[in-house]
């Protein structure tokens, strides 16, 4: 038994060198501060700016590889995502999980026209998959796609799409049969810049605008844009689902540390939170849990390597990662005192109110993505085998 | 990155569920649960041929382990242990063969190494005199009489089978600090008495020493100097502790989550209900996340990573109480049926009770993974 990754040679220190040269010469100045999260711009200068980062990375070579895309050597691509991630900058740009969908269920064109240009920033997706009445209930979604000559006729409205402001391209569900349920459901590739498609930011609880709303009203979609087989939407879709909860969670830092530090600083009864003994043991559960994380890490990914994944080691893995987010962030408020309530831009806010947008944010993980209820279904169906849900008929 | 058993451990683990499962199920455990004598020595002695007592011992002194990480071999086999509330103390005797196999003398090893492994000599551990981790709890007095001799007096309680071993591994204080101490059960002056605990899987005993006198060449390593092999043996307690803990729930939750699939309440399975498939759903990530820290344990103490006391203070801190937790959630999905002394989910809730309080609260490890965090020293 083993969880050791081979370290990165000293070989490879010029290529670390060259990339911090690099990012320090090319590194954009934006507007909008980045916070934790998959957070969006709301600058169309940022946009910009962010596309030609993006763009300038992958012509030098340095970009980000998902999807069988960019560099195939192990070491600079876990160089890359060790000094990318340091810059807190996005360096993928809208939400590439489509990426998995076209390599796999694409056609040769679909994946030689789609492919490339995620990379080079020069292609910014949203998805297109909830609705206001489809939720956890996906498959109910009714945003209708109707098959006329070679283009499809698209209606319907859809929601939580992050970047579908700035976007070039949507991932679409949407029904083009008359059968309820997943059967019906078609994935398409969507031109977002199509007449009929308006985009609407929707502005969060946390006073920032990371998705939207997205209206479809008589759009045509050409039918070679269908992607994967008419009906089999749900199939490709359920795909891309597993592949968004098994990514989460990581990051880099190490918030344990941060909350020994906060529970050094605050005060309570003339000495430090943290030489109190209840404060201790509250540090060291969230400390136990975050370990925890890591170590369910090396689990999935020891799978990952044999091909042995199962349908929940992503949901359970999605649970652990949000549920402790969210509590992490909970604990560094209350550590914080009456201070805790001070948010961004007032200047006694701790770390400029990071905690606070934390846990605001925090809900975006313990619901989007499948909210963890929907996580515990699948858990207890597929993974512990009891009776499905049933449905109203 | 491998981090799962390898084939090696995992056929350890199946040739040992087998045994259990054919010779020493739960049902076994039952019959014996109001006998004082739980240990079953032809049970024990066949365990001891599938390796039981034998990883933590050198191939020279008889013992042998499957592969480079005895300790991880060991805790595949402690889950199985687990799964089977198997009652012996194959963790103390784990506990004393590898102290024994770390610091003894030469004539210490050769002397008991070869009869643990083998399974003719069955070994304890006696920690406190109140089962904690406080070096103040520990009662036994530890004074030099004339040449080459020390006298024990005091008390250890919680003594895993110390009414049936043949050796103890005394852990003493005298003016030089901490000591081990080997002294064979029957030596005069050793008499022990049973607890009654709320564990009825397992028995354990208050062991007095009364003018227990026994030749300085049976203190294991320096007099007075033994708070690191206390520490170790501890971290190889808490690591077996964890194992048997995880083997125990996975097996609970099994048998819970069969039982949902063919109850039926309102004319369906109750496991259907969302009320319950939840808490169950619940139920599997808990067991998940205490495998994957029991199981970073034993890697980490197996090969002295960087991180093994943190690993040990994480799945200290975690792994019992979340195992109880799931006992206890266990029973309360089985309903009236599980409340009943005939059925086994109470001897899992018991056994994972006296789990949480035995070798270190999660508590003290707690304030240990605190300290760690912290980056301050972490001393016994």
């Amino acid at each position: 038994m083993d969880v050791d990754v081979p370290p990165i040679p000293a070989s490879y220190d010029a290529f670390r060198e060259r990339l911090k040269a690099f990012i320090a010469a090319h590194k954009p100045t934006l507007h909008w501060k980045p916070r934790a999260g998959l957070r969006v711009p709301d600058d169309p200068e940022d946009v910009a700016a962010l596309r030609k980062w993006v763009r300038s990375l992958h012509d030098a070579g340095f970009s980000v590889p998902v999807y069988g895309l960019g560099t195939r050597d192990p070491f600079e691509a876990r160089i890359i995502n060790e000094e990318l991630g340091r810059t807190r900058i996005p360096s993928i740009l809208g939400n590439p999980l489509v990426g998995g969908a076209i390599a796999e269920f694409g056609t040769e064109q679909q994946r030689d026209t789609y492919l490339p240009a995620i990379p080079t920033g020069a292609h910014i997706w949203t998805q297109l998959f909830s609705e206001p009445n489809a939720g956890s209930d996906l498959s109910s979604l009714t945003t209708r796609a109707r098959l006329d000559g070679d283009r499809y006729v698209v209606n319907g409205q859809k929601v939580w799409s992050t970047w579908a402001q700035f976007a070039d391209y949507g991932y679409l569900l949407a029904r083009t049969g008359t059968e309820a349920g997943p059967a019906g459901i078609t994935a398409f590739i969507l031109d977002m810049r199509s007449p009929g498609v308006t985009a609407r930011p929707l502005r969060e609880m946390t006073g920032t605008t990371d998705f939207n709303e997205v209206f479809l009203d008589e759009v045509e979609i050409p039918a070679d844009n269908v992607l994967g087989p008419v009906g089999g939407g749900w199939r490709v879709a359920s795909r891309s689902l597993t592949q968004e909860r098994g990514g989460l969670g990581g990051g880099g830092g190490d918030p344990i540390r941060d909350l020994v530090d906060l529970a050094r600083q605050r005060m309570i009864g003339g000495r430090p939170a943290i030489d109190d003994s209840a404060v201790r043991q509250d540090i060291a559960r969230l400390a136990a849990r975050h370990r925890i994380q890591r170590y369910l890490g090396h689990s999935v990914a020891t799978k990952a390597a044999s091909g042995t994944i199962t349908a929940w080691d992503a949901p359970v893995t999605k649970i652990w990662f949000s549920e402790l987010n969210l509590e992490l962030a909970e604990y560094a408020l209350a550590l914080q005192g009456p201070r805790g309530t001070l948010v961004e831009g007032e200047e006694w806010a701790c770390d400029d109110g990071r905690w606070q947008d934390a846990f605001l944010y925090a809900r975006a993980f313990t619901i989007a993505g499948g909210t963890n209820e929907i996580m515990r279904n699948l858990i207890g169906e597929r993974g512990l085998g009891l009776p499905r849900q049933e449905r109203p008929s | 990155m491998n981090f799962a058993y390898g084939e090696d451990q995992e056929l350890l683990r199946s040739t040992t569920r087998r045994f259990l499962e054919s010779t020493h199920p739960i049902d076994t455990v039952r019959i014996r649960l109001e006998t004082p004598d739980t240990l079953d020595r032809p049970t024990w002695s066949e365990g001891t041929k599938l390796g039981w007592t034998a990883m933590l011992v050198a191939e020279e002194h008889g013992g042998g382990s499957v592969t480079d990480q005895p300790l991880v071999d060991m805790a595949a086999l402690a889950e199985e242990l687990g799964r089977q509330l198997y009652p012996g103390p194959v963790l103390p005797t784990n506990v004393v063969a590898d102290a024994i196999g770390r610091a003894g003398s030469e004539d210490q090893r050769h002397e008991h190494l070869g009869p643990i492994a083998r399974g003719e000599s069955v070994a304890t551990w006696c920690l406190s005199g109140d089962g904690t981790t406080d070096v103040g709890a520990v009662d036994v007095r530890l004074t030099p009489v004339g040449t080459g001799r020390v006298r024990l007096d005091g008390v250890a309680r919680f003594v895993h089978d110390a009414h049936v071993c043949d050796l103890l591994l005394v852990t003493a204080i005298g003016d030089a600090g901490l000591s081990l101490v080997i002294v064979p059960a029957d030596t005069s002056g050793v008499s022990s008495r049973l607890l009654r605990t709320i564990d009825l899987t397992r028995r354990f005993a208050e062991v007095r020493f009364d003018g227990v006198e026994v030749a300085t060449a049976m203190i294991v390593g320096e007099t007075g100097r033994a708070g690191s092999l206390v520490e170790r043996a501890l971290q190889i307690a808490t690591v077996l502790q964890s194992a048997e803990a995880v083997g125990a729930a996975e097996h609970l939750l099994e048998r819970t989550v069969q039982y949902t699939k063919d109850r039926l309440q309102f004319g369906r399975a109750i496991g259907g209900f969302q009320s319950v498939k939840h808490r169950l759903a619940d139920l599997l990530v808990q067991l998940e996340a205490a495998r994957a820290a029991a199981r970073y344990a034993a890697l980490a103490v197996a090969d002295d990573r960087p991180d093994r006391d943190e690993a040990v203070a994480v799945a200290g801190s975690f792994v019992r109480d979340a195992c109880a937790y799931l006992a206890g959630e266990a029973l309360q999905i089985h309903g009236g049926i599980g409340f009943t002394w005939d059925h086994d989910v109470h001897l899992f809730v018991r056994r994972a009770k006296a789990d949480q309080a035995l070798y270190g609260e999660p508590s003290w490890h707690r304030e240990r993974l605190t300290s760690i965090m912290e980056e301050r020293e972490v001393r016994i």
